[in-house]
C-alpha cells in the first residue's frame, strides 16, 4: 500500500508509463503543496479511503502510507520511528503510523519526502483499525477534524445488504460533511467522469498484472509494488488511465519481443505476499533476481481492480479489499492469482508493523500452499522499520524456496 | 460467611474457571464462550450462560502454528486454550471485531479448534448516528441466529427485559464494590481482582448475590488508615497473581479502575425497555452510547480526559498504565493519557504486561520507584 520512489539509474524515457506513472505519483505531492500555498485546503487520507469523494469533490489529499513508505525507502524511517517512541509510542506500533506520528509533529522528514501539512483527515479502516487509532492521535495532536469511514472486516464471504447499508450510508454523511466543511459540492457528472476513468485504469491495471500469465513474464514483479501508488492515489485521473493502458500495451510489446523488465533469465516463478520492505527493497529484489526467481504476482494484482458499475458497486468494492475479507475469500483470490500466473512458489512476509496482514497468514498461507501445490516459505520482516529484517534469515529462506523449487522441477521433468 | 470467607469464595471461582465450566456442563448448562463487549444478556435471555475469555496465564505452544510472536497474549493465550481442550464442552465462542488482533483469531479459530463453533460479532465504529445502531442490531440477530443454531435454544423476547434487569442490577453492585474499595484499604489487589474476574465466571444472578453479600459485610467493618497511596489503573487486563501480590507488596491500594475487562464492562447500564419497547434496541443503544474505550472510535479522545477526571474523583496519587505488550488499541492512547496526567499533576506510569509473563522483577522495580515517588 505503497510507492517505491528510489533513484533511478539510467534516464527514463518519457514517453515510456514508468516515466508517465512516477510523474503522476510525484504531481499529486506538488499539486497539494501548490494548494496549500494558494491558501486551499489540504486532508491526509488513508490509502484505501474510496479515492471517489475527494476527486469528485475536487480535494486535494496526500497518503501519509505512502510517504511513510517513500521516507523508509529513502533511509529515513528508523529516524523517524525514534522520534515518535522517544515520545512515548511503542515500538510495537505500526512502522507507518511512527513515521506519520512523527512527520505530523517535527513537519521535516529529513530528505524522505515531504508533504502539506493537513487541514482535516480521511479515514478508513477497511485495511486495519490500526488506522483509526492514527488517526485519532493526528486529529487530537493537530487539532483538526477527521472524517471516518468505518469498513468493518467481513467474517462472511459476500457482503451483507446490512453492511452495504451501513457502509453506503457512511459514504453519503461524509460526502455531506465534507461539502459543509470544505465548501466543496458534490457533482454526479463529475462522479460519473472519475467513476469511469477509476474504471478505466483499473480495468487496464488488472490487464497490465495479468500479463505476468506469459511465460517468461514480461515485467519483474517488484514494478507493480512501484506503479501501485498511482493506483492507490490517482485512479481516478484520466492521466492515470491512460499510463496505465500504456503499462499494459508496454507489457504486450514486450512479450511479442521477448523482452522483460525482469532483466535475467526467469528460472523460477513465485508469489509475494504482503506489502514490500521498504528500507530493504534492493537486498529483497536482488535476494531473488540473484536466483533467478521472478516475482510474478501478488495480491496488489488483485487489490485494484475498482470495477464498478454504480455507486453501490462502488461501496462493495471498498467493502472487499484484501485485508476487509475473511480467510476463505482471501485466500480464493489468491489461489486463483498463484494458478493464473502458474507461480512454484509462495513467499511471505510476515510483516511485524501489521497484525492484520500476519494474523491469519500463517494458516491461509497453508491453505493456498496446498491447493495449489507449491511450497511456502516465511521471513521475518517490516514494511518501515529497518530494525526487524535480518538480512541473514531473509536470504537462507529464500535458497530454501528455490532448493525446494529445483527439486519440484526435477521431479517433474 | 463473613468477609474474609467470601473472598475466600471469589478466589476459588477466579483461579478456576474450568471446575466452574464443568459444574456448570454437569448440570445440563450450555455455556458461551464471550470476550470484550458481547451483549451478554441476549445469550442470559436464551437460557445459556456466557462465560468470559480472556486467554490465561500460560505458555504458548500450539498457538504458535497460527499466530506469529507479535499478536497480544489475550489472543496468543485464547486460542491455545481454545487448542489444548480447555473450553470443550462449550457451545460456541462469539468474538466482536473490535481491534486487528480480535478480527484475525475468529480466523483462526475456525481451523484451531473446530469442536467450538466461532460465532463474529461485527459492530460499528461509527456508532452514534442510526446507521450504526441499525448495523449494530443486524449483528445482534445474526449472533442469535447462530447461537439459536449453537445451542438449541431459543433467544426468549420475554425474558430478555428480565437478563437486561439482573445485568443492570449486578453492574450496580460492581460500582458500588468498586467504590467501597476506594475507602476500604483492607481490601488486597488480589481480592479487588478476584471479584472481578469471577464475575465472568458465574450466573450473573449468583453473583450478585455473593457480592450483595460481601458488600454488606465490608460496610460492617471499619475502614483501616490508608497507606497514602492510592492508585488508579489502566488497561486492558491486570489480574496476574504476581502483578497483584506486587501491588500489595508496595501497599499500593487501587482505588478506581480503567480495566476492560474490571470497571468498563460494567460501566454503563441498559436503559429499562418500556412496555411494547423493543428490548433488543435497548440493548443496541447501550453498545451505540458507549464511549472512552480505546477499543471504540473517539474522534476527540475524550477517554483521555475521562481517566484524568476519574483518577481525581478517587483521589488517587498515581495512575498506572497497564499495557499489554502488543495491543494497539491501547498503546496509541497512553502517550495522551501519560501527558494528560503529567499536566494535572498526577504521577503515570506505564508497565508493559503480557500473559505468559514468567518474570516480574522488572515490573517490580517499577513499582517499587512508583510507590517511593508517590508515598
Ligand atoms: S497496520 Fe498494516 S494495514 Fe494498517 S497501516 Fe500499518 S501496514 Fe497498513
Ligand atoms: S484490545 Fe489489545 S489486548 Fe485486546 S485483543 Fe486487541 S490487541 Fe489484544
Amino acid at each position: 500500500m505503497a510507492e517505491e520512489t528510489k533513484k533511478e539509474r539510467r534516464p527514463l524515457d518519457p514517453n515510456s508509463a514508468k516515466y508517465k506513472l512516477n510523474q503522476i505519483a510525484a504531481k499529486a505531492y506538488s499539486d497539494a503543496a501548490e494548494a496549500k500555498a494558494r491558501g486551499e485546503m489540504v486532508g491526509w487520507c488513508s490509502s484505501n479511503f474510496p479515492v471517489e469523494i475527494p476527486e469528485t469533490l475536487g480535494l486535494y489529499v496526500v497518503y501519509p502510507e505512502n510517504q511513510a513508505a517513500a521516507i523508509a525507502a529513502r533511509g529515513q524511517g528508523e529516524h523517524m520511528c525514534n522520534i515518535s517512541e522517544a515520545d512515548g509510542y511503542s515500538n510495537d506500533i505500526c512502522a507507518y503510523a511512527r513515521i506519520s506520528l512523527a512527520y505530523a509533529k517535527v513537519k521535516d522528514s529529513n530528505g524522505g519526502q515531504e508533504m502539506p501539512q493537513p487541514d482535516f483527515l480521511l479515514c478508513c479502516n477497511n485495511i486495519c483499525n490500526c488506522m483509526i487509532k492514527w488517526y485519532e492521535d493526528l486529529a487530537r495532536q493537530l487539532q483538526i477534524p477527521m472524517f471516518l469511514i468505518d469498513i468493518p472486516f467481513n467474517p462472511d464471504y459476500e457482503v451483507s445488504d446490512a453492511q452495504l447499508a451501513y457502509v453506503r450510508a457512511q459514504f453519503w454523511d461524509v460526502i455531506h460533511r465534507l461539502e459543509a466543511f470544505t465548501g466543496k459540492k458534490w457533482n454526479e457528472e463529475k462522479y460519473k467522469e472519475v467513476m469511469g476513468y477509476s474504471g478505466r485504469s483499473s480495468r487496464a491495471w488488472l490487464r497490465a498484472t495479468a500479463k505476468a500469465q506469459y511465460e517468461p513474464s514480461p515485467f519483474n514483479g517488484f514494478d507493480l509494488l512501484n506503479h501501485m501508488a498511482v493506483m492507490v492515489t490517482a485512479r481516478g485521473k484520466k492521466e492515470a488511465a491512460e499510463a496505465m493502458e500504456l503499462l499494459e500495451k508496454e507489457y504486450e510489446e514486450n512479450h511479442q519481443k521477448g523482452e522483460s523488465t525482469f532483466r535475467t533469465e526467469e528460472k523460477y516463478r513465485i508469489m509475494f505476499e504482503g506489502i514490500a520492505c521498504w528500507p530493504w527493497l534492493r537486498v529483497t529484489a536482488t535476494g531473488l533476481k540473484s536466483r533467478g526467481i521472478n516475482m510474478v504476482t501478488t495480491i496488489y494484482a488483485d487489490a485494484f481492480g475498482f470495477v464498478y458499475d454504480d455507486f453501490d458497486g462502488m461501496v462493495r468494492a471498498y467493502c472487499n479489499v484484501p485485508n476487509a475479507i475473511n480467510l476463505e475469500h482471501a485466500r480464493d483470490k489468491r489461489v486463483k492469482l498463484a494458478t493464473d500466473n502458474h507461480i512454484e512458489g509462495l513467499l511471505v512476509h510476515t510483516n511485524r508493523s501489521c497484525k492484520l496482514w500476519s494474523g491469519f497468514m500463517y494458516e491461509m498461507s497453508r491453505q493456498i500452499g496446498e491447493k495449489v501445490d507449491v511450497p511456502v516459505v516465511s521471513f521475518d520482516g517490516d514494511q518501515a522499520d529497518p530494525r526487524n529484517f535480518s538480512e541473514a534469515q531473509y536470504d537462507t529462506r529464500v535458497q530454501g524456496l528455490m532448493e525446494i523449487m529445483e527439486a519440484n522441477k526435477e521431479a517433474r521433468a | 460467611m463473613n468477609t474474609a470467607e467470601l473472598f475466600e469464595q471469589f478466589h476459588k471461582i477466579a483461579l478456576n474457571p474450568r471446575a466452574q465450566k464443568d459444574a456448570y456442563l454437569k448440570d445440563g448448562e450450555k455455556v458461551v464462550l464471550v470476550t470484550y463487549y458481547v451483549p451478554e444478556q441476549l445469550i442470559h435471555a436464551m437460557g445459556a450462560i456466557p462465560f468470559h475469555t480472556y486467554g490465561g496465564d500460560l505458555p504458548v505452544n500450539e498457538a504458535k502454528q497460527y499466530f506469529p510472536a507479535f499478536i497480544c497474549s489475550v489472543m496468543q493465550t485464547m486460542l491455545e486454550l481454545g487448542m489444548r481442550g480447555t473450553f470443550e464442552g462449550c457451545s460456541a465462542i462469539v468474538i466482536p471485531s473490535l481491534c486487528d488482533s480480535l478480527k484475525c483469531i475468529g480466523q483462526n479459530w475456525k481451523y484451531a479448534v473446530p469442536s467450538i463453533p466461532f460465532i463474529p460479532l461485527t459492530y460499528p465504529q461509527n456508532r452514534k448516528p442510526d446507521y450504526g445502531a441499525a448495523f449494530t442490531r443486524a449483528g445482534y440477530e445474526r449472533m442469535v441466529r447462530e447461537l439459536e443454531a449453537a445451542t438449541g435454544l431459543q433467544l426468549d423476547e420475554t425474558r430478555l427485559k428480565e437478563s437486561i434487569r439482573i445485568y443492570n442490577e449486578h453492574n450496580a453492585l460492581m460500582r458500588e464494590f468498586s467504590a467501597l474499595c476506594a475507602e476500604y484499604p483492607q481490601v488486597t489487589a488480589t481480592q479487588r481482582s478476584d471479584v472481578y474476574k469471577s464475575a465472568g465466571f458465574m450466573k450473573k444472578e449468583e453473583h450478585a448475590q455473593l457480592l450483595r453479600e460481601l458488600i454488606a459485610c465490608m460496610k460492617q467493618e471499619v475502614a483501616q488508615k490508608s497507606s497514602g497511596k492510592r492508585i488508579y489503573i489502566s488497561g486492558i487486563l491486570a489480574d496476574a497473581p504476581e502483578w497483584n501480590r506486587i501491588l500489595e507488596d508496595y501497599g499500593l491500594q487501587v482505588v478506581g479502575d480503567d480495566i476492560l475487562a474490571c470497571s468498563r464492562l460494567y460501566r454503563d447500564d441498559c436503559r429499562m425497555p418500556e412496555d411494547g419497547e423493543d428490548a433488543m434496541d435497548a440493548l443496541v443503544r447501550l453498545y451505540c452510547d458507549k464511549d472512552h474505550c480505546s477499543l471504540l472510535y473517539d474522534e476527540k479522545k475524550s477517554r483521555v480526559e475521562f481517566i484524568v477526571q476519574e483518577a481525581k474523583q478517587r483521589k488517587a496519587d498515581g495512575v498506572i498504565l497497564a499495557l499489554t505488550k502488543f495491543c494497539d488499541p491501547e498503546e496509541f492512547d497512553n502517550p495522551m493519557i501519560k501527558d494528560a496526567c503529567a499536566e494535572a499533576g498526577l504521577p503515570c506510569v506505564v508497565i508493559e504486561m503480557d500473559r505468559q509473563m514468567q518474570n516480574y522483577e522488572q515490573a517490580r522495580t517499577i513499582m517499587e520507584t512508583f510507590a517511593d515517588m508517590i508515598g
